[in-house]
């Protein structure tokens, strides 16, 4: 219990440089940039155009309202790999840092993942200038949409955590897992309809993909204004937690061992 | 609360060295098969234990790798101790490098609340003390500059002053202070002094000791991972450094040997370990280039070599004072030996009259018994007016012409011709060109700014000016040239410079003198270190007691007995010992001679009383070897 309250009180301690570690992220990224923060609109809107352009034709042919479908899907996955990615860099990154001064490691890794999430509530802006261009229905459920954000920023956490602290030990891991994000990226139904593909992919999709769970409770509230079913609702949450938890206790194991290898 | 501010209980630190290797996959794969992966362990600290009370400044000192700033960042909570235990009490302030964590893209303002926060500061903290910092850093202007254009230096005020706006329990500084300019470390030194005043605890690592000195009270020694010393910062400092310093002396040692084993090319030989000798070893060999000394004494130093009789430095070839008006000399000799404070005011004795040295106004009130300079500078001209000289046509005349009848009978007539053996009136008036008068009650027979004897004896200074240098004694410059012809590139030569060249025109003179040296059974048998005996029946011209060169041994050593050394002035004959050259023009017109031979010689240096046939103080031999090794290595002065 004593040490449950210590590890509050530093957290509470440190919240500030949390919350500068993340502003810094922001700021860096459009720094000197003539239009500064409307890039993380732009960029998207951009990408998307560009996606839709190539693949609409070939893949979304029978979906309805194919900008807004590719681009739910995208958004989630991108945020998904731009926060496991920069935070399985984040403790060798700060290696020169953290061999100077003593600081909870898991900050780092934790602001970065944070400062994609950020990047995601702006992106959801471009979502919203797609689906009005568009003319795409609002339904009132896509007010539920921040449940479906905190679960995977969760499930975000977690993997960050478990990859941050295996790149300490070795850094092939960023080899890997580059050719692992691909994978993924092609075995989750962001440019497709799961129904499209043949058996039994689309089972072995929605048993062992986690992002598939995510994607498809984002787009039941945004596009299809529906109410998720209870299996990828709850299964969602469930695997957040597991991803968290299997992340801390990885990172609280091996962190002392850091010092050593980075 | 403990009083204790650190307890460093029985802590081992351990590195795998092997696992650096192990990166990636493979390898580990590899290493898991062969059970390699912990098989090179390296300890940086093996069992270090230390209570560090509340208050206190520690300093840890230690050769590089000995695990220094390993310790430091265990106490900082960066590495976690294999075994034993880190106790802290109070808040740190580690600066371990100044500005750790500046973001370079980021500005100064930005930088600032970042590098505070990562100490653990809050956002309300660091908003209170922004002025504070800005001020200490002194950074107004480049506020809001990417820090990436900063410099080192700045960046260092910028990361101190962040680092020292808490009063923190504990400070820990490892080595952060030596960049940045002056102005900004002794700033950076009167903020730990305060925060030291204010009741900080400070843990400070340094590799200039004196700073370990002035900051800490207490030092820890660390020795590749174990404690060699802890104690009093003086006493741990001072073994510290003297360890330091036999070993580097070792480790030249050994690398001259090894040299010297393989039979490699000497760049100079130096023939002659006097002054003139040994500080062009000195010169040269810190310049990285490599010199043989070669003497045909049993000892080095020339003639000021001093040999230690029963406890009393002894000056073997004759009184050697040092004294200059140069003060790059002064501090010169200052470095490689303590001087202590003597002044030559020698004593005249004259039948049974005595007087001071030089003539001043105690001489002239002796003699006379006026007390007023214009009666003696009266008195004087008197003297001078009655004898009608208007040419000098020898010493005699010169010498009354200058002092008058009575100083000239009495303290110069007799001991002028016991040094040249002959009579005044048969010697040159050349010899004598002015007799200073001193119109004072002084007795300090030199007129330098700087004056004293090298305490120990100067063959202790010449040691230390040969002290990385190979010398080699009892070894003839020409016997040596002939064996071994190859073993040298360029000649130093400080012998006389006739026999150099096989007196193909002839000998130089030189005066010369000996010395009947006696140990005495008496405490002090004439209370002055130089006595002249000015008339002409005491055969000898000086006697020296060398025990009053140095009060400062007798003061803490008392001696029953005395060294005293007669000296007695001879004509010189070829193979004699040359002592001084005779610059009449005779003898310098041989000399021209011989140094246009001199000249043309590409590889070999004539320096030195002999080897220029000039008359040299000891100050002057300094600053011409110094003056001609620079030329020598074209050195601009």
């Amino acid at each position: 219990m004593g040490l449950l309250k210590y590890r509050i009180k530093t957290f509470l301690k440190y919240q500030d440089l949390i919350q500068e570690l993340v502003s810094r992220d922001l700021k860096l990224k459009y720094r000197r940039s003539f239009l500064g923060y409307v890039w993380s609109i732009l960029n998207p809107l951009m990408i998307m155009i560009v996606m839709t352009i190539v693949f609409s034709n070939l893949l979304g042919k029978n979906i309805e309202n194919y900008p807004v479908y590719l681009f739910t899907g995208r958004l989630l996955f991108d945020f998904m790999k731009n926060s496991t990615n920069n935070a399985m860099r984040s403790v060798t990154g700060n290696a020169a840092l953290l061999r100077k001064v003593y600081v909870p490691k898991y900050i780092f890794t934790f602001a970065k993942v944070t400062s994609c999430m950020l990047d995601l509530v702006f992106s959801l802006g471009a979502l919203l200038i797609v689906m009005v261009a568009t003319g795409a229905p609002f339904y009132w459920q896509i007010l539920l949409s921040p449940l479906v954000i905190i679960q995977l920023y969760i499930f975000c956490c977690g993997l960050g955590f478990f990859l941050a602290q295996l790149n300490v030990f070795f850094r092939d891991i960023q080899h890997i897992y580059a050719a692992v994000l691909t994978a993924w990226q092609y075995l989750t139904p962001i440019i497709y309809e799961i129904t499209k593909l043949p058996d039994p992919m689309p089972f072995l999709i929605k048993a062992f993909n986690p992002m598939y769970y995510y994607v498809a409770q984002f787009r039941d509230l945004v596009y299809y204004g529906q109410f998720p079913g209870p299996r990828i609702f709850w299964g969602g949450w469930l695997i957040a937690f597991i991803m968290l938890f299997v992340g801390i206790w990885s990172f609280q194991r091996s962190k002392d061992k850091f010092i050593l290898y980075i | 609360m403990s009083k204790y501010a650190i307890e460093v209980d029985n802590v081992k630190i351990r590195f795998n060295l092997a696992s650096e290797n192990v990166d990636n996959l493979k390898e580990y794969a590899i290493k898991l098969v062969k059970r390699e992966l912990m098989f090179q362990e390296f300890f940086a600290l093996k069992g270090v234990s230390l209570k560090i009370k509340k208050g206190e400044a520690w300093g840890l000192v230690g050769a590089n790798g000995s695990g220094k700033s390993t310790l430091l960042k265990t106490v900082s909570g960066i590495l976690k101790p294999y075994e034993g235990s880190v106790k802290v009490n109070g808040n740190i302030a580690p600066l371990l490098e100044l500005g750790a964590g500046f973001d370079m893209n980021l500005t100064a303002r930005e930088n600032i609340y970042l590098n505070g926060l990562v100490l653990g500061h809050s956002r309300q903290f660091m908003d209170e003390h922004f002025d504070e910092i800005v001020d200490f850093a002194n950074l107004y202007e480049f506020l809001d500059s990417p820090i990436k254009n900063f410099s080192s230096g700045m960046k260092a005020r910028l990361g101190f002053a962040v680092a020292t706006i808490v009063n923190p329990d504990i400070m820990i500084v490892d080595e952060v202070l030596e960049v940045g300019d002056m102005r900004f470390r002794r700033r950076c030194n009167e903020r730990m002094q305060q925060m030291l005043s204010g009741g900080t605890t400070l843990l400070f690592v340094s590799h200039n000791i004196d700073a370990v000195k002035g900051l800490c009270e207490k030092v820890l020694w660390l020795d590749h991972g174990e404690m060699r010393m802890v104690g009093d910062a003086e006493e741990v400092c001072n073994a510290y450094q003297e360890e330091q310093e036999a070993l580097t002396k070792a480790k030249k040692l050994e690398r001259r040997e090894k040299l010297r084993a393989q039979g490699k090319k000497y760049d100079y030989l130096i023939v002659g370990a006097g002054l003139y000798g040994a500080v062009c070893a000195r010169e040269l060999t810190r310049r990285g280039k490599r010199c043989l000394v070669i003497d045909k004494r049993k000892h080095i130093g020339g003639n000021v070599y001093t040999e230690n009789m029963d406890g009393i430095q002894v000056h073997k070839y004759g009184s050697h004072i040092f004294h200059t008006s140069n003060p790059t000399v002064w501090k010169y000799v200052n470095k490689l030996a303590e001087f202590n404070n003597f002044i030559n005011s020698p004593v005249a004795i004259y039948k049974d009259e005595m007087y001071n040295l030089p003539f001043n106004m105690n001489t002239f009130s002796r003699m006379w018994g006026v007390r007023k300079p214009q009666e003696v500078k009266k008195k004087i001209a008197e003297q001078i007016a009655e004898l009608h000289i208007t040419e000098p046509k020898n010493l005699e005349e010169q010498a009354l012409s200058l002092v008058g009848t009575d100083v000239y009978e009495k303290l110069i007539k007799g001991y002028t011709e016991k040094q040249w053996g002959r009579d005044c009136r048969d010697l040159p008036s050349f010899i004598i060109k002015r007799l200073p008068l001193r119109f004072t009650y002084d007795n300090n027979y030199f007129n330098d700014r700087y004056q004293g004897i090298p305490i120990g004896g100067y063959t202790k200074m010449v040691e230390k000016l040969l002290e990385n240098t190979d010398v080699m004694l009892e070894t003839d410059f020409f016997q040596y040239r002939k064996d071994h012809p190859d073993m040298f590139d360029k000649v130093i030569y400080t012998g006389m410079i006739d026999e150099y060249y096989d007196f193909c025109y002839g000998h130089l003179e030189y005066r010369t003198v000996q010395f009947e040296t006696e140990r005495l059974e008496e405490e002090n048998y004439q209370g002055n270190a130089v006595v002249n005996y000015t008339d002409r029946e005491v055969p000898y011209t000086r006697v020296i007691e060398h025990k009053h060169f140095e009060p400062e041994e007798e003061k803490a050593n008392p001696k029953e007995y005395t060294i005293i050394s007669r000296e007695y002035s001879t004509e010189w004959k070829p193979g004699m010992e040359p002592y001084y050259p005779v610059n009449d023009e005779k003898n310098n017109a041989l000399y021209e001679k011989y140094r246009e031979l001199a000249e043309k010689e590409k590889k070999v240096i004539f320096g030195g009383r002999l080897g220029t046939y000039k008359y040299y103080d000891m100050d002057k031999v300094i600053e011409t070897a110094i003056a001609d090794v620079k030329k020598e290595l074209k050195i601009r002065v």
